[in-house]
């Protein structure tokens, strides 16, 4: 045990903390959109709707 | 939140929060991004296959194909401009399976390159800290870390990371410049490139062979023309960045070779892992070494970065025009990220750069790439006679067509066989994989698609149609 | 337009799961299955070196430096220093490869104008 196994320990720690929290953040889009919701994109739907970040379309 | 988010959430998932704002610098600095890792591991491997001469020869050469095929992107990408991508260009210009076999190239050449920079950064931590005398360090932590983590920020949205991305890429490209001036080449004292650099081991055959990995100097920097719905004026901007982007690899790329080549025996350089800097370490400078080091690390975690983005991209928009399982065109609601792709292709990744050796993950990035640009040869003469120039308004027309076209062919004819000398199993193994997929879209996929939805440009009808 | 457009099936969880691990199989089976048979690399031959010693192995004293602050031994370098690609190929294994390439590329352009041409109908109506 030395100074680089804790460094181990912890780059673990921080990647399973980040893959779980990706996966219970999926689960939880999942049943709370429903499939139409989340499906909805649509190529060249770009050019006709360009609200595309609404925190950047407020301050226009 | 979710109410404000539900509002939006029609909105197309490749424009997640990039608005119309990026300018020929943020192209530049998008395409020099994913691929300046190359300086820092995988194009020594071209001096392992045929010598140091032979690797400045492929490097150039390769330089050529390039410019080629940002020459012919760039005047489809002006077109197809709103949906951006290669894939895109073949569903409006080939077909639907080319459109799926050049979506496949693109996830596999991406994910495969992220593999490759994992691999790198985890190395890299296991040497340092093996230099730094502690002992039975493992690398796999720093691995997993590094999938982990990009894809998280991925999910996240990506626009937070750009800005950093693009720094973090800055500080990489400057560490070569550094280590170039602090060497001086030109005034050999430390770098001997009269005793080092020793002919052709293999001879021609062996310049030919190097090709192969000289496609490493520059893989990726067709994906400057993913950028293109989020640029301001696409016409002119994507071929000015993708064209300065070019001329900053070939410095980059030439000045790494000469740097490495006069302080390495090319030996040890053509199965090196870090080249950059292990020549660092040989100058004796510590601080050289911790800038080459943080140079190092930087260019791995902006390329994987990029990597997630493009791969997951491509995966995505394949599941939303149901080339792929409809459930990965998802886009989240709050982030606006295709989050079931992002997530899907960390096992994929990790699968590669947790089990398989630094070269045979690198020539199956290598291999995807070239076939892409095989496809784009063929493309460019199909996209001209279906829509001759003055048909559609293009915002740029390469010139002196089909002569580019006729380039990148042979050259990547050449480079085919570049790859069949020495990895000829893999690349057997990797046609299989293709056209097995390729068959299984055709004869089973395909039914789930809808036929007419797929052409989405305002163009006209194909002539010949 | 003359014709319905095609209305595709809906497909099944079930058949969406099988198909993304079908794809995952075969993504992983073609980057592992040469090395799992041992294929992978095969291009590779040792030199027979005469001796162990940096001038056997062909080393000028200012390679040997360098092999050195690397962290190198006149042992541990020969591994390296002995590995060659072998690049003797036979015709056939190159025709087969390059048939292979050819075959594909046709087969994807043949198809994939098959299914074009259905996309052009259906977005424009037949000629």
């Amino acid at each position: 045990m030395n100074a680089f196994t804790l460094l181990e320990y912890a780059a673990w720690i921080i990647s399973a903390g980040l893959g779980l929290w990706m996966l219970i953040d999926m689960v939880k889009v999942n049943s709370r959109f429903s499939e139409d919701v989340l499906l909805s994109s649509r190529e060249g739907d770009i050019e006709d709707h360009l609200v595309i970040d609404p925190e950047h379309q407020r301050h226009r | 939140m979710s109410d404000q988010t539900t509002a939006y959430t029609a909105v197309h998932g490749e424009k997640i929060s990039l608005l119309r704002v990026l300018g020929p610098g943020h192209v530049w600095a998008l395409g020099v991004g994913i691929v300046l890792v190359g300086e820092f591991m995988g194009w020594n491997f071209a001096v392992g296959k045929g010598g140091a001469q032979a690797a400045l020869i492929a490097c150039w050469v390769a330089g050529l194909l390039y410019t080629c095929v940002a020459m012919i992107d760039s005047e489809v990408t002006s077109t197809v401009a709103a949906a951006g991508g290669q894939y895109a260009q073949a569903k409006h210009i080939v077909g639907p399976l080319m459109a799926f076999n050049v979506g496949l190239f693109l996830v596999m050449a991406y994910t495969m390159l992220e593999a490759g920079n994992a691999i790198t950064a985890g190395f890299l931590i296991q040497t340092v800290a093996g230099m730094a005398g502690f002992e039975a360090v493992h690398d796999k932590p720093f691995i997993v870390l590094t999938i982990v983590a990009l894809a998280w920020l991925n999910y996240r949205g990506v626009f937070a990371s750009l800005t950093f991305n693009l720094v973090i890429t800055a500080i990489a490209f400057l560490s070569i410049i550094v280590l170039f001036l602090a060497l001086q080449p030109w005034a050999p004292t430390l770098h001997r490139l009269d005793t080092l650099a020793t002919g052709l081991p293999y001879g021609w055959l062996g310049v030919i062979a190097s090709l192969h990995f000289g496609l490493w100097y520059y893989l990726g920097i067709e994906g400057t023309c993913q950028a293109a719905e989020e640029v301001r004026s696409p016409a002119r901007s994507l071929p000015l960045g993708t064209m300065t982007g070019m001329i900053t690899l070939l410095i980059a790329a030439t000045l790494t070779w000469w740097i490495c080549v006069g302080l390495m025996p090319w030996e040890y350089l053509g199965q090196a892992i870090t080249p950059l800097f292990d020549a660092a370490r040989l100058t004796g400078s510590v601080a050289l070494m911790v800038l080459l080091f943080i140079g190092t690390i930087f260019s791995t975690l902006a390329s994987a970065n990029g990597c997630i983005n493009d791969a997951s991209r491509a995966w995505f928009s394949m599941g939303r025009d149901r080339y792929l399982p409809v459930w990965f065109g998802a886009v989240h609601p709050t982030y606006r990220t295709p989050f079931r792709a992002i997530v899907f292709l960390v096992p994929v990744a990790l699968v590669f750069a947790l089990g398989a050796p630094l070269d045979q993950v690198i020539t199956f990035s290598i291999l995807s790439g070239l076939l892409g640009y095989t496809f784009m040869s063929f493309n460019i003469v199909m996209f001209r006679k279906r829509w001759p120039v003055g048909r559609i308004k293009r915002g740029y027309v390469h010139p002196l067509h089909p002569l580019p076209a006729i380039v990148l062919l042979v050259l990547c004819a050449a480079t085919y066989f570049a790859v069949f000398l020495g990895y000829g199993t893999q690349l057997l193994a990797m046609m299989s994989f293709y056209i097995i997929a390729s068959a299984w879209f055709h004869f089973h996929r395909y039914r789930y698609v809808r036929r007419g939805d797929q052409f989405t440009m305002p163009w006209p009808r194909p002539q010949g149609y | 337009m003359a014709k319905q457009p095609y209305q595709p099936p809906e497909q099944s969880m079930a058949g969406q799961v099988t198909d993304s691990l079908l794809l995952l199989a075969l993504v992983i089976g073609a980057l592992f299955l040469p090395l799992w048979l041992g294929l992978a690399g095969g291009g590779k031959t040792t030199l027979e070196l005469p001796e162990q010693t940096w001038a056997g192995m062909a080393q000028t004293p200012a390679m040997q430096a360098q092999w050195e602050q690397l962290g190198y031994t006149e042992e541990t370098a020969a591994e390296l220093i002995a590995s060659r690609f072998d690049y003797s190929f036979s015709w056939g294994a190159l025709a087969l490869t390059a048939l292979v390439i050819i075959a594909y590329f046709g087969f994807v352009f043949r198809f994939s104008e098959q299914e074009y041409r259905e996309v052009i109908d259906e977005k424009f109506g037949k000629p």
